[in-house]
């Protein structure tokens, strides 16, 4: 939508290809050349969706493109325009609330939106023009703009960082308004700007940049900016994201900082990456999508059946035409097959409360108030980063309720503690050192740690000097030259550094893969064994090399990598090809091995989880024999698991990879298949009967198995995989890419049975899965923000995933199910009364119950109780959930919405619905209810059985209800006094306002009668009276089921960790 | 990956003063951690098992009361449909409106009935559960404030000359119009006409609140301008000429004809007995008859109409239904 609609009103499509051209200050950079004015759109940020003018229209186009809302419309219309038994008021107003509550929560949120944008747009900035400090709008700035920003100030567009009050030109900013990143980060002026601190000296400057079309990634800038000093030729300097200042960044701990517009408006980054996530749509909508189907079944059926009857019954003339119930003359003349189409929609109307307006109101609360309770949950709270859990959606809760198969995971691994062994050096200290302290990278912490505890300490950067005391507490100082960065393609990463004796050094550190053909070959033996050793307890190994690099080899080195990050198009190929020339013939130092140590109980919640009857697959990026050991360690692998292996080094033996591939598939699949024969149904019962299997699998085969599928048969290599992966208790998935993970993710959602997937992870390379799987959970962990801006729920730590799915989810999900379920269930009991009088009333759509209770039974007779249920219902204790995985077995697979208990439900509901009526009618036979002898009407006939309702319905709830708080016993025993209170008072008084003064003290004259009295107490026993057999029935059969339920075994750590969890 | 190795940071002391040290710890309150207080229900077998047989207990206590007292009720219905035949038949033509027809039914109580006596009359068939029919009323006419008010009242609104009708609307014109009278057989030659009252037949609230005459000293001209529905033999003032409070829309067989039944099967309150004389003690065992003068057409849909003379208890009517379903569980 914002694409969309920021094409139109910026550059078209063609332009965003390639680059764009900005003059710094808008000054022609020589006379000579002609300067043309390239058109960018202005700073003006638009994030509202509505104006004043197109607000009622578009607002509510949208909320009527809701099918419910619609299908509500449409019956609102039908009662105004046919002539219906009941008022266009008993469905428009419930219609009417909700769009209106729905329009001003949407309308407020935009005009915060308004707000907030004309606060930045109209906020103040300084402009420097004709070498003047000009006070503008921001929404003024144009492209090209030298913009002024002080300390604590955000910036108001993408700027070009050109020179700082600092000497070295830097500038400190926090950016946690775009990524949550709260610490700072230093971003760099071009070396030849830096001197220009006045406002005369930097309106003189002559500089063209030349920088890629807006793109929405936050982390990549690619541009150049070519500086015509005294015309002498132009300087051209390399900018990357260290230099570019992001809107909605701010400044901080600098005085003031002058940077040059690049991107304005909705053109800058940080209005790119503003866009809607895609929606994901939990089982239990569709569930309750299904329901709807099946009731608006009911009711075409019911409208139909009615219909039809209504003109057999009418084909003999007295039952027509009655003398005393004689047609209009405007009836008569009404053509028959109109006539019947307008009843039809009659009785739609009539019974169309089977379908509540309400029931998507109180979803929608329940789903809103009840995120809360994750953000505010203690257990959640980590002291080391200081915050809690973080719900960025609240359509989910009930999901986690749902992960039936599958769960992946990644990064168990966040380093607490450090080893390194002794053989580093010291320019292995310095190598990490230059790294800093506050790296997003735990593993570069932990090394520079690690330095210090041998004697040497980092000191810092000073003026382009890397400082480091040794172990004699002198500074030796090292002159960066370049950083040769890491990327997940090489693995490794080199810094080029000067010593103070005039020596040039190379010093890489990579993974022992990346650096071992880069060695002289005599070298690796001896380390190898270390690393492999290291490697296969379970520590991250990095090897550490060095190379000396002659003056003159620099010169040509040096120009090269300028060059390289000179180049506009294909930056990082260039400089991949560079690096990889550099990284040559180099000497192996040692190898440093970090502890990956397990979060805190990551190993107790994967063995819930898995006791949870979730399969569990890790997909990480490591390599291997680390993330076999981590399996290990976190005991999704037990010794006694069958480890299935399919990996390079299985498949690398044999000359045709495929060939020794299929081989493998087919043998594993036989093993499995032997011993799970076709006819298990329950794999739960099957894993802990069975041997267990866990399957192992890297990337690269991974991509085979994936990519052959071009070849004919090939989908059987899928198709067998996937059957493997089905039966193992446990996959391992190692060496994976981020975009595989997502593959992964991808191809297991579309499985057999589409199983409900969960994601968590906590880095970036983990967005992608976070973002594909049905729930995404991110770990606000060490490794950037990144995984729980894009999640749907973040937490902080791995073992909150416990209490997150196993207390929170099964409590949503059982609270939701039950809400729905109940929703459908008063609903029928409410009109299958209405449907039955019609059979004794001629089919003459006459209600059975007054307006008044027709419009306020889902709103107000039976709406708070079961919001209460919805929100505050613990079935069973959150202690005992989270100690007690299996019990999430028990609403595995949407379990509460499937066939069985709805069809429970809803013949509960229509038994309760013919007691109600048959039960009354029964009454109604007698001569008189009253001792007087005086007769009650059908007003009265139809307040006895909605009297019943009210408290049949409200009461299985209460029978329902296992944890009754004080807000229970209020809305329960509430809803029933307000009933009877507003029965009183209804009937109480003639409303000058109706026609009709049917309720005129009916329901006082009504409880006057003892018959009456002992018929609804009857009537509401005998309602209930299959719901408490069903309770009897149940603790009965728990009571014959439970020996051998503790013959089961015991998973043995639980009793460790709930003394330890809370 | 790479921007986070360019992204040096600050050093410890900046880092001090950007981040912001407010504990974000959620507010430890019962609410937000879900640890209200609570009454945890749990039934077990033996406790709702208990309660079903309390409640079963209590059912049938209360069925048996309910038992004892409805075999005391006497109840007698007479079905008239077929014993007035010939009035039936006359009734089918409407054009014999004007023509009266009387109609004997003669039949022997084998025991007296005790205590108040009720007089209903009963139709079978009679739909007066219409939706159109039960619109067909106004309500602003009835309570006298507006006496010439017909809006809802079609297709009973206007008589033919353009007048509105008062009391306007089907309800109202199909009022049941058959006089009932009771004859006590004393022997062969002395025949007392059993006295019965005609009013307090209606709800209380309807005669003194719902229904009200418009005011005018005289209620014929307060009814002045308006036609009497088409089916009434007489206009609403004259419903009953002797006695004031019973006349007009506040009479109670108008009143009770205008509460509209649940079913098409009904019985509505017609009399009660006056216990005067002869009937202090109630209905003496014996002969009697009904002299009905038949003016209620129902063989035109197929309808039926019955006398029902009963006595009633504390629970009303012979819940016979009521006792037996208490008794069973």
């Amino acid at each position: 939508m914002f694409r969309r609609s920021l094409n139109r009103f910026c550059a078209g499509e063609e332009k965003r290809v390639g680059t764009r051209t900005v003059f710094v200050g808008n000054h022609p950079v020589s006379e000579t050349e002609a300067y043309i004015a390239q058109k960018f759109c202005d700073n003006r940020i638009i994030s509202s969706k509505y104006t004043l003018w197109n607000f009622l229209p578009k607002n509510l186009f949208e909320q009527f493109r809701r099918i419910a809302n619609f299908y509500f419309l449409i019956i609102f219309l039908i009662q105004v325009t046919v002539d219906t038994p009941t008022s266009p008021i008993t469905s428009g107003l419930p219609l009417f609330f909700v769009i209106t509550v729905t329009a001003i929560k949407q309308g407020y949120e935009d005009w915060l939106r308004h707000r907030a944008d004309n606060e930045v747009n109209k906020s103040t900035v300084y402009i420097i023009e004709n070498a003047k400090r000009v006070k503008k709008e921001s929404e003024k700035i144009k492209v090209g703009d030298i913009v002024e920003v002080q300390a604590d100030e955000t910036f108001p567009c993408d700027l070009i960082l050109l020179s700082s009050c600092t000497v070295d030109g830097t500038c400190y900013v926090t950016t946690a308004s775009l990524d949550g990143e709260s610490n700072c980060k230093t971003h760099y002026a071009v070396r030849d700007t830096i001197e220009l601190r006045t406002v005369e000296s930097i309106d003189n400057l002559r500089a063209a940049i030349e920088c890629e079309q807006p793109q929405p990634d936050l982390y990549k800038f690619v541009g150049r900016i070519n500086i015509y000093s005294n015309s002498i030729e132009a300087v051209a300097r390399s900018l990357g994201p260290e230099n570019l200042l992001l809107k909605g960044a701010t400044l901080k701990n600098t005085k003031k900082i002058y940077g040059v517009a690049v991107y304005t408006g909705m053109e800058t980054k940080m209005a790119l990456n503003y866009q809607g996530k895609s929606q994901k749509r939990s089982a239990v909508e569709k569930s309750i999508n299904a329901f709807l189907i099946v009731y608006l079944f009911i009711l075409l059926t019911k409208a139909a059946i009615c219909t039809t009857l209504k003109y057999v019954w009418q084909s003999t003339p007295h039952n027509d035409e009655p003398w005393y119930n004689q047609k209009t003359q405007k009836e008569r003349e009404t053509w028959k097959v109109l006539k019947m189409f307008t009843d039809f929609l009659s009785f739609m109307v009539l019974f169309n409360f089977i379908i509540p307006v309400s029931m998507y109101v109180t979803v929608e609360m329940q789903k809103f108030l009840g995120s809360f309770f994750i953000s505010w949950d203690n257990d959640f709270y980590d002291e080391e980063i200081n915050e809690g859990a973080l719900v960025n959606t609240s359509d989910l809760n009930e999901e986690l309720g749902q992960n039936r198969e599958e769960l992946f995971l990644r990064a168990l691994c966040l380093c607490h503690t450090v080893e390194v062994k002794p053989n580093d050096t010291v320019d292995g200290v310095t190598e990490s050192s230059e790294l800093t302290y506050m790296s997003s990278s735990p593993d570069e912490i932990a090394l520079v740690k690690g330095a210090k505890k041998y004697g040497f300490t980092f000191v810092g950067v000073q003026n382009g000097y890397m400082r480091v005391e040794n172990q004699r507490k002198e500074i030796e100082e090292y002159e960066l030259l370049h950083t040769l960065n890491f990327d997940a393609v090489r693995r490794r990463m080199s810094v080029i550094v000067k010593t103070q004796t005039g020596d040039i050094l190379l010093f890489c550190k990579g993974a022992d893969s990346a650096v071992f053909p880069r060695v002289q070959n005599h070298e690796i033996d001896l380390i190898k064994v270390h690393v492999e050793h290291n490697a296969m307890e379970g520590y991250r190994t990095l090897c550490i090399a060095f190379k000396e690099i002659a003056p003159d080899d620099y010169e040509r080195v040096n120009r090269q990598l300028i060059e390289a990050k000179m180049a506009l198009q294909d930056r990082e190929e260039k400089m991949e090809k560079v690096f990889d020339e550099i990284e040559t013939d180099m000497h192996l130092i040692g190898a440093t091995a970090v502890e990956d140590k397990l979060q805190d109980q990551a190993a107790e919640t994967i063995e819930a989880l898995h006791a949870a009857g979730l399969k569990v697959w890790v997909l990480t990026g490591d390599k291997m024999e680390t993330a076999k050991s981590t399996c290990y360690a976190c005991r999704l692998f037990q010794t006694n698991t069958e480890l299935l292996e399919l990996t390079t080094k299985t498949i690398e033996e044999s000359e045709r990879k495929e060939d020794r591939l299929h081989e493998l598939l087919t043998e594993y699949r036989k093993k499995l298949l032997h011993e799970f024969p076709k006819s298990t149904r329950s794999l739960k019962k099957a894993w802990t009967e069975h041997q267990e299997y866990g399957l192992i699998i890297d990337g690269s085969t991974l991509s085979l198995i994936l990519n052959s599928s071009q070849d004919s048969g090939s989908n059987n290599y899928k198709s067998i995989f996937l059957q493997i992966c089905m039966k193992c208790t446990a996959v391992l998935c190692c060496r994976m890419a981020p975009l595989q993970k997502a593959q992964i993710v991808r191809m297991v959602k579309n499985l057999k049975g589409s199983p409900i997937t969960l994601s968590i992870g906590d880095g970036a390379n983990d967005v992608s899965m976070i973002l594909e799987s049905h729930v995404g959970i991110g770990i606000k962990g060490k490794e950037g923000r990144q995984a729980s801006r894009n999640s749907d729920y973040a937490v902080p730590k791995f073992k909150h995933l416990k209490k997150l799915l196993l207390a929170h989810g099964h409590l949503y999900y059982v609270r939701i199910a039950h809400l729905v379920q109940y929703f459908f269930y008063k609903n029928l009991c409410f009109i299958l009364p209405q449907f039955l009088y019609q059979f004794f009333c001629g089919f003459s759509q006459q209600p059975l119950y007054d307006a008044a209770y027709l419009t306020m039974y889902n709103i107000c007779f039976t709406s708070l109780p079961i919001l209460a249920y919805s929100l505050l219902e613990q079935h069973i204790n959150i202690d005992t959930l989270t100690s007690d995985p299996r019990l999430y077995m028990k609403i595995s697979g949407n379990a509460m919405l499937q066939l069985g208990p709805f069809l429970y439900w809803t013949f509960l509901a229509a038994f309760e619905g013919t007691v109600f009526f048959f039960g009354t009618y029964f009454l109604f036979q007698t001569t008189s209810l009253d001792e007087n002898g005086k007769v009650y009407g059908n007003w009265t006939f139809g307040t006895i059985i909605f009297t019943i309702l009210v408290f049949t319905v409200t009461l299985k709830l209460a029978l329902d209800t296992r944890f009754w708080t004080w807000i229970n016993h209020l809305v329960i025993w509430g809803s029933l006094a307000f009933y009877v209170f507003f029965s009183f008072f209804w009937g109480g008084i003639i409303w000058p306002f109706l026609k009709q003064q049917r309720m005129y003290f009916v329901f006082a004259q009504m409880l006057s009668s003892v018959s009456v009295w002992l018929t609804i107490i009857l009537l509401i026993f005998v309602s209930l009276s299959p719901e408490m057999l069903r309770i009897v029935l149940r603790s009965v059969r728990r009571r014959s089921t439970r020996n051998p339920n503790l013959e089961l075994p015991m998973l043995l750590s639980y009793k460790h960790i709930d003394s330890g969890y809370r | 990956m790479s921007e986070k190795y360019m992204w040096v940071t600050c050093r410890t002391r900046m880092k001090r003063k950007c981040q912001n040290y407010e504990s974000r710890l959620p507010d430890n309150t019962a609410v937000k951690q879900q640890q209200l207080p609570a009454f945890r229900l749990q039934l077990t077998a033996s406790e709702i098992l208990s309660g079903f047989f309390a409640i079963g207990l209590f059912c049938l206590g209360m069925g048996i009361i309910l038992l004892l007292s409805a075999k005391s009720i006497k109840e007698v219905e007479i079905n008239y449909t077929e014993k007035c035949a010939t009035c039936a038949k006359l009734r089918e033509e409407a054009t014999n409106f004007d023509k009266e027809c009387n109609c004997s039914i003669s039949f022997y109580l084998p025991q007296k009935m005790e205590g108040n006596v009720y007089l209903y009359y009963k139709l079978y068939g009679f739909y007066q559960n219409l939706y159109r029919y039960i619109l067909s009323r106004s309500n602003i006419q009835l309570v006298g404030a507006d006496v010439k008010d017909v809006r809802n009242c079609a297709p009973f609104r206007t008589s033919d000359n353009g007048l509105p009708i008062a009391p306007c609307g089907a309800i109202a014109n199909s009022m049941f119009n058959d006089t009932i009278v009771l004859w006590y057989n004393f022997n062969s030659s002395t025949h007392i006409r059993v006295p019965m009252v005609r009013t307090e037949t209606a709800w209380w609230t309807d005669k003194y609140v719902k229904f009200q005459n418009p005011a005018f000293q005289n209620l014929s001209s307060a009814f002045a301008g308006t036609a009497k529905p088409p089916n009434w033999p007489k206009p609403v003032y004259e419903l009953d000429e002797n006695d004031p409070g019973n006349n007009g829309f506040i009479n109670d067989d108008f009143i009770v004809w205008m509460r509209t039944a649940a079913f098409p099967n009904f019985k509505k309150l017609y009399r009660r007995l006056h216990r005067i004389g002869n009937f202090t003690e109630g209905l003496p065992a014996g002969s009697y008859s009904f002299i009905i003068n038949y003016n209620f057409p129902v063989s035109r849909f197929q309808g039926q109409k019955a006398v029902v003379l009963s006595t009633l208890t504390w629970s009303g009517g012979s819940s016979l239904f009521l006792a037996l379903t208490y008794v069973e569980p």
